[in-house]
């Protein structure tokens, strides 16, 4: 299998002098096709600003992360858009969808950016937005979501445009424990039926127990990467 | 095109988030476009009564007078009657009237008082036609024809020289020999204009003058109406060609504060659209600010999600089209219905001493001016939209981790 992320040494300081924080100490690490991944760790251990990393969102201090074996080092804004809309699928802790637009528009956004006609647009966040069970709710705006049903629809909107990885922030956080479970199984079954690629930030032991890979962090270093 | 499908029923939306701050802007650029266009109107509307009303006393579109005249107007420069060639000219149908009058400086002369004037030998019958001073006087009659050797004097004359409707006055000239002719008058008539007007003008029948003055057949202007402002060039220049030795000028050579006054009234107008474009132009990049920095963390959602930062830029300039678009077409609108509502005109008899000054008369008619409704409405809406251009840019600019990171 080949890796579809690599960190090379990469570090990440925040701040200069006697002000500067080291996020992020030399990381090596690879995330495999068909992995699904936890990445742990307390606060303030690195693994957002990893997750960043990786999500081309920022940029690393030194180092570099490939994608697809493509360095992201150098390229233009432009270029780094380009790469995550075509490679990458994010979660986020906030849901943060859309507020004026629908369920199924929020879906079909990163298919319009795609330039996908509308047909195809629309069978396709359909077909995401079933898939995540909410056939029926398409019309809804996410005001009239609930915080599981608008996470819902942002890991359908993270999957339709088929990204080649899917990366979560701590996408339990704000849910109780029967949507959590429900979540974590949703994407579970995604990675294992459909091949998907997850990468999760998270300290939720109901994630991790899912988990193929663990990967723990400690104060921007890994301190621990293991298989089950 | 793509970009713009995928982005205009965002921006669209995203207008209404906050129907308030929207509804604010809205107002400003409404009200800014509307007192624009409403001022352009009324100042046109003014400015139109206030120049018809003073061609229509004596100046007229044009005048024409022997070389030098207009520089130093005494007897020597005098010219005789139109020929025939001049006269087919001026009986071409571009030229609805004009008039020939012979212009003296004078001295009037009353029992108690001397003063200088300006003394018009006039066609009565032509001036009918051409000037509004037979109908302005407001006691005794105008004078009967050519031939009338009585007086028309301005109301203040009458009160500056003592005199009054019925008594005499004396009028002294220089006549063709250059010696003084002197005569008395009968006053017939009592005329009503501005305190200036009345103050400078006499009028004679034009035969009697040029009897008393020995000047048969020389006259000192021609004035002509033409009834279409635009046919005034074509026909200064058939005039010229007509009499080549003559000089043919148009009224706004002839009066010069006309003139500026004609041209201050669109520069009156561009300095509001300059004060209504800085106070439209503060409330959109207030609200646009506002807007931009409320969502910054969508942007940077949106950055994530692939969006380029052009595209970022473009979806917030597009709100600024669409808010500034929205609020420049209301304001046409209502500039609209304003000025359908005052077609009656405008009744300013409660001003009519202090326009007195303006001869622009007691009601102001608005006038509709189609290009008004090109120029300004892309002046406001283009300004606005560039000034908008610099919240767009800021949110463009933000990184999206960045933006993410601002809000949570």
């Amino acid at each position: 299998m080949k890796p579809i992320v690599s960190c090379k040494g990469v570090t990440k300081i925040f701040g200069k002098g006697e002000l500067a924080v080291h996020a992020l100490r030399g990381i090596d690490l690879d995330i495999m096709e068909g992995d699904f991944a936890t990445l742990a760790g307390p606060s303030g251990s690195g693994k957002t600003t990893l997750l960043n990393m990786i999500g081309a969102l920022d940029h690393p201090t030194g180092g570099d992360v490939l994608i697809d074996a493509a360095p992201l080092k150098g390229m233009k804004k432009a270029e780094l858009s380009d790469l995550r809309l075509h490679k990458i699928g994010f979660i986020f802790q906030a849901y943060n969808l859309v507020p004026v637009l629908s369920a199924r528009e929020n879906v079909e956004f990163v298919l319009r950016l795609l330039r996908i006609d509308p047909a195809k647009r629309r069978r396709r966040a359909d077909a995401a937005l079933a898939e995540v069970g909410l056939t029926g709710m398409e019309h809804r705006r996410p005001s009239a979501l609930s915080g599981g049903q608008q996470q819902r629809v942002a890991i359908a909107r993270a999957l339709v445009a088929r990204p080649r990885i899917v990366l979560a922030d701590e996408p339990t956080a704000n849910l109780d424990s029967g949507t959590t479970a429900e979540l974590v199984d949703l994407m579970f079954k995604l990675n294992k039926e459909s091949g998907v690629t997850f990468l999760i930030g998270t300290h939720d032991p109901r994630v991790i127990g899912h988990s193929k890979r663990h990967i723990e962090m400690i104060d921007g270093q890994i301190d621990s990467d293991t298989r089950s | 095109m793509d970009s713009l499908k995928l982005l205009a029923p965002l921006a669209w939306r995203n207008l209404w988030r906050n129907p308030r701050r929207t509804l604010i802007t809205l107002i400003v650029v409404t009200i800014g476009l509307w007192s624009i266009l409403v001022l352009s109107s009324f100042m046109t509307g003014w400015m139109q009564s206030s120049r018809d009303a003073s061609l229509r006393l004596l100046i007229a579109q044009g005048q024409i007078h022997a070389e030098g005249y207009l520089d130093d107007p005494n007897i020597d420069n005098l010219m005789p009657m139109p020929d025939a060639t001049l006269k087919a000219a001026l009986d071409s149908p571009a030229i609805s009237n004009w008039v020939a009058r012979l212009e003296l400086p004078a001295v009037a002369q009353s029992e108690y008082k001397t003063l200088p004037v300006t003394l018009l030998g006039v066609d009565p019958d032509a001036e009918r036609r051409i000037s509004s001073v037979p109908e302005k006087v407001v006691e005794g009659r105008y004078l009967n024809d050519a031939d009338d050797d009585s007086a028309i004097i301005g109301l203040n004359l009458a009160k500056r020289l003592k005199t009054a409707l019925g008594r005499r006055i004396i009028l002294m000239v220089t006549d063709a020999d250059g010696a003084l002719a002197e005569r008395s008058f009968d006053v017939v008539g009592l005329f009503d204009a501005d305190v200036g007007f009345e103050d400078t003008y006499v009028f004679t029948g034009r035969n009697a003058l040029q009897a008393m003055t020995k000047l048969e057949s020389k006259i000192a202007q021609i004035a002509f109406e033409i009834p279409e402002e635009q046919d005034l060039a074509p026909t200064l220049a058939s005039l010229r060609a007509a009499a080549p030795g003559l000089d043919v000028r148009e009224w706004r050579k002839l009066s010069l504060l006309l003139g500026a006054l004609d041209a201050s009234m669109a520069v009156t107008v561009y300095i509001w659209l300059a004060v209504m474009m800085v106070m439209v132009s503060i409330g959109i990049i207030n609200t646009q600010l506002m807007a931009v920095f409320e969502r910054i963390h969508e942007f940077g959602l949106l950055r994530a999600l692939g969006l380029k930062p052009g595209h970022v830029l473009a979806l917030i300039t597009l709100e600024s089209m669409l808010l500034i678009g929205l609020g420049v077409l209301i304001g046409m609108l209502a500039a609209v219905l304003t000025i359908l509502g005052l077609q009656g005109g405008i009744d300013l008899s409660a001003f009519a001493k202090a326009l007195e000054a303006f001869q622009s008369g007691d009601t102001i008619y608005m006038q509709f001016l189609p290009m008004d409704y090109v120029i300004f409405p892309l002046a406001v809406w283009g300004i606005g939209v560039v000034v908008a251009l610099w919240p767009a840019w800021r949110a463009q600019k933000i990184s999206p981790v960045e933006a993410m990171r601002q809000a949570t």
